[in-house]
């Protein structure tokens, strides 16, 4: 009686243990499976076109990027439109001077930094390069 | 490269940037190339071209022939890696369920027998079940398992069609593609679309043996015969779903299938244009269509069968269990406990599992380049194989007479079997070929018969 109790919980344990494995094989090729991802992220580069386009103390607004091209004493300069508190586009002021967060309320300068919470910190910048061509590339990464 | 070039450049960033995917690039070859001559190059030296091309993109795949479904999948602006080899993995899968159908079979040796041990408290799958059935019920032999198999089935194709929702796209322009993608490019997403499509074909299959098991051991007489009622409707439905499953691969294979699975609706009489619009979702196949077959698909057949499946199994147990004599006519009286019978059911379980996964690996399913607008040559005329013999039907005559009222007629002769022709004796239950409804079974075999000389001969090729 013992011997056969022995044996069959022996055996139970044994196929538990099988089908805990083939459940973490299972496990492991679903989350593969989820980690795919069918979309290109978005694009990393963008062509800002001729030079001369932005004479010094002009800004121009890509909502595509999305960012502000300066010409300011640094020189061409882009600034990042994304909020940096939760992401959200922020908006020119009306008097062209710095931005205001619509979702909730933060406001920049218009070289980025933080006036008014709840964002602490300052809009990011992006890379602008020239090419041989005189034209700009701008680069998110 | 040199800017006098006379051709534009075709590798570096943002080039190419008119194409989509391998095969509008493939199709730009083919259709215009060579500048002097468009046209004059063999669809192999385009294919060859595109290859070229995408290698000098750095994009091509490693590993992979482009051909015209898996083109689609394939993006031309940025490079995506295979997932590699799986198969070594699933067999890995496949061998540890193996091991543990053997311990299943091993524990069986030292199974309970009703009352002669103390049991283990039931957990709430063994809730599930009557504490003990007769030994009877559960005789392979004599059921098959072909009812437990089905439910099996069709839980493998609510997980796997779960998985497949996460990257399909019910849209005319890019389901094919999306289908093509989890085909090629998601890990693991070809095991699951194999086990989806397999596990749909096998269940018509094993339902179809269900079918042929009860009236040919008498079982469906009186007090089961409104659950074989549920039954035969469960199987319409499933065909339903399949049909629906089939056309949502929105690729060349289903077109003609679609045109004329539907087109028999009109020849209903007075009721069939209404019919149809109802289907289709408009007055002819669509994007309209790919929603509502879609919509039906994953939601109103999928719920419907559900409820179908619950009360199906209700109402084995309310009318008594599994058709057996009553116990003081029974030979064998044994019984077993509900921990006894969970084992088997598992280890039918396991093992359909291990059929379904070394099938998934071997056999891919079908799946062809997106639906045009206008119909290829290549695109296949045939039903698919569950309507095959609709399909030889259709050939004799009347499309309402041949494709509609006899299937239906067929149907309903199923559904109305144990309503009206003589049952077996109670005494008789239990095993095969009872003298009581020997007129049904014969029916019935000679339905099943019929239905597959049809589906043979839709197969062979057409003798004029």
């Amino acid at each position: 009686m013992n011997k056969t109790t022995n044996r069959r919980d022996f055996l139970k344990l044994i196929t538990n243990a099988l089908f805990s494995l083939g459940g973490l094989l299972g496990l492991g090729g679903l989350f593969r499976f989820f980690s795919f991802q069918p979309d290109p992220g978005p694009p990393t580069e963008f062509d800002l076109g001729p030079k001369y386009e932005y004479p010094r103390g002009h800004q121009v607004i890509r909502l595509d990027i999305p960012a502000a091209i300066q010409h300011t004493d640094e020189g061409i300069i882009a600034i990042s439109l994304v909020c940096t508190h939760l992401g959200c586009t922020v908006e020119g002021n009306e008097d062209g001077e710095g931005f205001t967060c619509p979702c909730h309320g933060s406001r920049y300068s218009k070289s980025g930094v933080v006036l008014e919470g709840p964002a602490t910190k300052k809009l990011a910048r992006y890379r602008i390069e020239e090419q041989e061509d005189n034209t700009l590339m701008l680069y998110t990464k | 490269m040199k800017k006098d070039n006379l051709a534009p450049s075709i590798a570096g960033p943002g080039k190419l940037a008119s194409y989509n995917n391998a095969f509008e690039l493939y199709e730009y070859i083919f259709e215009t190339m060579p500048w002097w001559n468009p046209g004059s190059i063999t669809r192999e030296e385009a294919w060859a071209l595109a290859n070229y091309v995408l290698k000098l993109n750095g994009t091509r795949p490693e590993g992979l022939t482009l051909t015209t479904t898996n083109g689609y999948a394939i993006p031309v602006h940025r490079a995506v890696t295979l997932p590699g080899k799986e198969w070594p993995g699933v067999l890995v899968l496949t061998g540890v369920l193996v091991l543990a159908a053997v311990g299943m079979v091993l524990q069986a040796r030292s199974k309970h027998t009703a009352g002669t041990a103390v049991l283990p408290k039931p957990n709430f799958i063994h809730h599930l079940h009557p504490p003990s059935i007769p030994l009877l019920q559960s005789r392979f032999r004599y059921t098959l398992g072909a009812g437990g198999i089905s439910v099996f089935l069709c839980l493998v194709l609510l997980v796997t069609g779960i998985l497949e929702m996460y990257f399909y796209i019910p849209s005319a322009e890019h389901a094919a593609t999306s289908v093509e993608v989890i085909a090629t490019l998601v890990p693991f997403g070809n095991l699951i679309r194999n086990l989806h499509y397999w596990s749909a074909q096998l269940l018509v299959i094993v339902m179809t043996i269900h079918l042929i098991r009860v009236v040919l051991t008498g079982a469906y007489a009186k007090p089961r015969r409104f659950n074989f009622l549920l039954g035969v409707i469960l199987l319409v439905f499933i065909l339903l779903l399949d049909f629906t499953g089939y056309i949502l691969r929105w690729d060349e294979g289903i077109r003609w299938a679609l045109v004329v699975g539907t087109n028999l609706l009109k020849t209903i009489p007075w009721i069939g244009e209404g019919v149809y619009q109802f289907v289709m979702g408009g007055p002819e196949a669509g994007p309209a269509t790919l929603t509502r077959f879609y919509a039906w698909h994953i939601f109103g057949l999928t719920i419907g069968v559900a409820i179908l499946v619950g009360w199906h199994a209700f109402r084995v147990r309310r009318d008594g269990g599994i058709a057996v004599p009553p116990p003081e006519k029974r030979e064998d009286k044994t019984r077993i406990t509900r921990f006894e019978l969970l084992r088997r059911e598992v280890l039918a379980m396991v093992i359909t599992g291990i059929v379904l996964l070394l099938i998934s690996v071997l056999i891919p399913a079908p799946i062809e380049q997106p639906l045009q607008e206008t119909g290829l040559d290549t695109s296949d005329s045939r039903a698919p194989w569950f309507f095959l013999w609709v399909q030889q039907l259709l050939k004799y005559g009347d499309p309402f007479f041949w494709g509609v009222l006899i299937p239906l007629i067929v149907v309903l002769v199923l559904g109305l079997l144990p309503y009206v022709l003589p049952k077996a004796k109670a005494e008789e239950l239990g095993r095969w070929f009872p003298r009581g409804n020997r007129l049904a079974q014969v029916l019935v075999v000679l339905i099943i018969l019929a239905i597959t000389v049809l589906t043979v001969l839709a197969n062979l090729p057409i003798i004029q």
